[in-house]
């Protein structure tokens, strides 16, 4: 999907100081990695700037970028982590104000308020496709993750064993753990694939 | 919406259910992808599992794409660091000892002109003294003067990306 020698070509024309580069690599990945953020986060004012900080710390890091890796799985890696962080953070502090936890005694994660909206593109979709991403937002952050990087972002597994620096067999099972997970919640919450 | 995990299913179906989401993806070995066709032709309740699950996943690749905001790129694009890569860009091109630079070579002798006239002046007299026209330590010395802007650029060359490979690669940066 993404052309790794063209992103090789950019990343060396940014490490000249090009401004153009910046521009163009950016121009690449502003949508897939602000489509991550949003789906992850489902709060438009957070993926903004969630997508923002990682494109900064991607163009400030670039030196230290292994080329023998490819850019994408380099900016996914880190698109993922920081938003899962952020997650983790949030979560942390919705439980240290409420105390929230689960029938079960765990600490649930809770439905973050949403703010607006969101992208113009969310108002269009149909209802069915709402309850899934309703679902897969529900998704426990590391599940989601992987929903979102092999199916919205059509990596193959062996990508994202690389972006997420896990043995492949791991990536598997965690795929196909987290497509049951999202056939038992529409079965849940009695909604129609 | 049935799923096979509450079924109390028999081991064929717990085998084929297991299996689906690798059939799906097509990494089964062929001969247990063979399996899970000739199963879910057999068996209505892991057919309908099936059914579900491929559902599921052109769901999935469904999820309609996300644009970023129009405002995204100008606070990126104010945080770079241009002046300090265009700083640091020479410092990154490999360092190599003064008479492997390009610049150590005379201009006029690595001007692309005066190596082609070398060499065709060389190719000349080498012709001229195959034919007998020439006398033959007269021919060689031209061709081999006539050579010699060309082959020292080339041997400046190779000896730079041999240097670069080895030496330089081992020095600690
Ligand atoms: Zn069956």
């Amino acid at each position: 999907m993404f052309d790794r020698n063209e992103d090789l070509k950019l990343v060396r024309r940014c490490k000249r100081g090009e401004e153009a580069a910046f521009a163009e690599l950016l121009g690449r990945y502003r949508n897939a990695i602000y489509g991550l953020c949003f789906r992850m986060t489902r709060r438009a004012e957070d993926a903004r700037d969630l997508a923002q900080e990682v494109f900064i710390k991607v163009f400030s890091l670039l030196d230290r970028f292994d080329e023998t890796y490819a850019f994408s799985s380099w900016i996914f890696r880190i698109a993922t982590n920081h938003c899962i962080d952020h997650l983790r953070r949030n979560r942390m502090r919705f439980l240290s104000l409420d105390g929230f936890t689960g029938p079960d005694g765990e600490p649930m994660d809770l439905p973050l308020p949403d703010d607006g909206p969101g992208p113009d593109r969310l108002l269009e979709r149909s209802e069915a496709m709402e309850r899934l991403e309703e679902v897969v937002a529900d998704l426990p952050p590391h599940y989601k993750v992987i929903i979102l990087l092999r199916h919205d972002q059509d990596l193959s597994y062996e990508d994202i064993a690389v972006v997420l620096d896990l043995p492949l067999g791991t990536v598997k099972a965690r795929i196909h753990r987290a497509r049951a997970m999202i056939q038992q919640m529409l079965q849940a919450r009695s909604y129609e694939i | 919406m049935k799923t096979a995990m509450q079924q109390p299913a028999p081991p064929e179906c717990r085998q084929a259910c297991d299996r689906m989401q690798d059939y799906l993806d097509q990494t089964l070995p062929k001969r247990e992808s063979l399996a899970v066709f000739l199963h879910v032709r057999e068996c209505g309740a892991c057919r309908v599992q099936l059914e579900t699950l491929q559902a599921l996943y052109a769901r999935l690749g469904e999820m309609p794409p996300i644009e970023a905001p129009a405002d995204f790129d100008a606070r990126i694009l104010a945080a770079v660091p241009y002046e300090n890569y265009r700083a640091m860009a020479p410092l990154r091109s490999p360092r190599v000892p003064v008479l492997l630079e390009q610049e150590s070579l005379p201009a006029w002798l690595r001007s692309r002109s005066v190596r082609l006239v070398g060499l065709f002046a060389a190719a000349a007299a080498l012709t001229a003294a195959a034919s007998g026209v020439a006398a033959g330590t007269a021919a060689w010395t031209v061709a081999g003067v006539g050579c010699l802007p060309e082959l020292s650029v080339r041997l400046q060359n190779l000896t730079r990306r041999v240097y670069v490979a080895t030496v330089h690669r081992s020095i600690p940066r």
